[in-house]
């Protein structure tokens, strides 16, 4: 077995090109693409912050003109007097030429200054485009934010006082309003990305080698070779899975420490996780991942010895990797405590022990029950491997 | 070890379950496929024997099943004693096996491939070390030991598995087709080798379909037609029973002979 292990393993670490394109080529790539979303969503809302929008108002009153120019909107005012100009404005919006249009209705201002209790309040309309950024952030700053303004500048005209009318206002001035113990929820927003991470990393980080191990020796014709000797086909099985669930192991490390390094670089500043692991945490999660990886090394090397050639492999492995993957998730969209009984469904309970882990809530026996059946699955997959070695159609003999 | 050096096979038989596809690549609608029909034979130490057949006879099947590759139908075969299907790890102790199916890792060097098959086989590093030296001597295989088995011509690459197939200095060889491939100087190592080999007191068991190769090499030759064993004997024995000038002639005479009665 430890034959096997090592000539595995030397498949990889002996070639350069290897060693790059399995432990740092999917790195680079997640950190550049990262990186490239990150710059390119920047530099979209630095666009979207100077562009001067083009809005177009109908009977634009004085007061508006002037709360305009006071607030400072980097906008572009066109007027429109006819209808044929309203249609032609609405063409523009559509076509992304206009931002916004704003609609008062006639005489405005006078309307608002004469206006007596019963009255019907006048009604201001504004046309947008939500398909064009632009036209979003013109409606967000000046439709929202800026008629809101405009209408507490008339208000306190027509009351005086506003407090008059406010009666009271809700933690305008209370910096300590949220009150949460700072390390569980931390601890539950990485608890609910840490599975789908995991799974992602140690799942896809094996597919390939995983494929190429088996039904890449199969196709190769270098299985045979191995299985003429006197080895027993145990031990030919645990080699390549546990140099499997090294090679993935490995991988995720490399990823977890880099992605842990660049993540906050890439999206500027602090990522809001304020966190602290304890030792025990640390050593939980890390026997846990490795019944994980053992499990889904298992997983990997049965689809590969029963698949014809890696095409054939790759196909099948795919399904296999969103099941485990939406049963992962599934732990991101339960709110309510899992119960004991919820530790045994298998890749359900690793989410939910990592993410319990995380927050301090899973209990030694679910943790212990957690562990258990998932080294008690992988190790019937193993059996189950060593048996179909035996075959000789599975083998392709 | 106190056991004979031999292989007794008794009534094996072989027979593959076809797939559609299969049934329709061969024309047929019996979903059964008899490679090997009720086959006995002994090959014994200190002799090459021969199973000598045209392509799909059901030579290669025979040696599968010898080297516990494959499962016989029907039949046993005991290999030193061990009956491959109850102690296949015993049967593979003691046998060499090469075939053009079986290859080395193209990803490793020959010298990688030759260690890591010694250490399977558990030699110990020293043992490992002699029969590295003296199978690459023999072989030519020093000046590319190093290079990787990919970018290894197609004699070399042959030479580099005959080496590693031999790395446990094994009492049986079983070779499919040695030379198949191989130019002629190579093919001519090779069969020096086994001879070297059946010399030394091993028993080798080999296929071949080339005539002249089994008439120099082979002390005894089985002839396969069908999956049936139609004759065995030495060379001589079987150009006097057929009258026949040389093996080619002999071997049709046998042939028209199993084809008539089929």
């Amino acid at each position: 077995m430890k034959t096997i292990y090592k000539k595995e393993l030397a498949r990889i670490f002996k070639d350069k090109k290897m060693i790059f394109s399995v432990f740092f080529l999917p790195v680079l790539l997640m950190v550049g693409i990262m990186a490239l979303v990150g710059s390119l969503s920047k530099s979209e809302m630095e666009k979207i912050q100077e562009h001067k929008s083009i809005v177009y108002m109908i009977n634009q009153p004085d007061s508006f003109a002037q709360f305009m120019e006071a607030a400072d909107f980097n906008i572009s005012v066109k007027d429109i007097a006819t209808d044929a100009e309203f249609e032609n404005a609405k063409t523009k919006l559509r076509d992304g030429d206009a931002d916004l249009i704003i609609e008062f209705p006639d005489n405005f201002d006078q309307v608002i200054a004469s206006y007596q209790e019963g009255q019907d309040v006048p009604q201001i309309k504004t046309y947008y485009n939500p398909s064009e950024d632009y036209s979003s952030s013109a409606y967000e700053t000046i439709s929202t934010q800026g008629l809101e303004a405009y209408r507490q500048i008339l208000l306190s005209q027509r009351i005086g006082d506003l407090n008059g009318i406010q009666i009271f206002t809700v933690n305008t001035d209370n910096p300590d309003m949220v009150v949460q113990d700072d390390q569980k929820a931390s601890g539950k927003a990485l608890g609910m990305m840490l599975p789908y991470f995991i799974t992602i990393l140690l799942f896809a980080g094996a597919m390939g080698l995983g494929v190429d191990m088996v039904a890449g020796e199969k196709e190769r014709g270098t299985m045979a070779s191995l299985l003429v000797t006197q080895v027993k086909r145990k031990s030919i099985v645990l080699g390549k899975v546990f140099a499997l669930m090294t090679l993935s192991g490995i991988s995720s490390v490399i990823y977890i420490v880099v992605m842990g390094v660049s993540f906050p670089k890439i999206l500027g500043g602090d990522s809001g996780l304020n966190f602290e692991v304890t030792v025990e945490q640390i050593v939980m999660i890390g026997v846990l991942l490795v019944a994980i990886a053992f499990l889904y090394s298992s997983i990997i090397v049965l689809i590969s010895v029963f698949a014809k050639d890696t095409k054939e492999a790759s196909t099948y492995i795919t399904p296999a990797y969103m099941v485990v993957l939406v049963i992962g998730l599934m732990t991101m969209f339960t709110t309510k405590d899992a119960g004991t009984m919820e530790y045994m469904i298998p890749f359900y309970n690793t989410a939910l022990a990592l993410k319990g882990i995380l927050v301090n809530e899973v209990t030694m026996a679910q943790y212990g029950i957690t562990l258990g059946v998932t080294l008690v699955l992988g190790a019937v997959l193993t059996v189950a491997i060593a048996k179909a070695f035996e075959s000789e159609k599975v083998m392709n003999m | 070890m106190d056991q004979v050096v031999e292989i007794n096979i008794q009534g094996l038989s072989k027979v593959y379950k076809l797939n559609k596809k299969q049934m329709q690549e061969s024309h047929t609608k019996n979903p059964k496929k008899t490679a090997v029909d009720d086959l006995s034979l002994t090959a014994r130490q200190g002799e090459i024997y021969g199973l000598l057949g045209p392509n799909g006879a059901g030579k290669t099947t025979t040696l599968r099943c010898i080297a516990t590759i494959i499962k016989p139908t029907a039949g046993q075969v005991y290999v030193n004693g061990h009956e491959v299907q109850k102690e296949p790890e015993e049967v593979r102790k003691c046998i060499g096996f090469l075939t053009s199916d079986i290859k080395l890792d193209p990803q490793f060097s020959v010298d990688y491939m030759f260690d890591f098959f010694g250490e399977l086989r558990g030699l110990p590093r020293q043992k490992i070390k002699e029969r590295k030296k003296e199978l690459f001597d023999y072989f030519q295989i020093g000046d590319f030991a190093h290079k990787k088995i990919k970018e290894l011509s197609t004699g070399m690459k042959q030479k580099a598995a005959i080496a590693v197939s031999l790395v446990h200095d094994p009492e049986i060889i079983i070779f499919d087709e040695p030379t198949n491939g191989l130019d002629i100087i190579t093919a001519r190592s090779v069969t020096d080798y086994l001879r070297k080999l059946r010399d030394d007191g091993k028993l080798v068991i080999v296929s071949t379909h080339i005539m002249s190769e089994a008439e120099k090499l082979c002390d005894r030759i089985g002839i396969i037609i069908d999956g049936k064993k139609t004759a065995e004997g030495t060379l001589k024995e079987l150009l006097e029973a057929t009258g026949a000038g040389d093996l080619e002639d002999a071997f049709f005479e046998y042939y028209k002979a199993a084809k008539g009665e089929a």
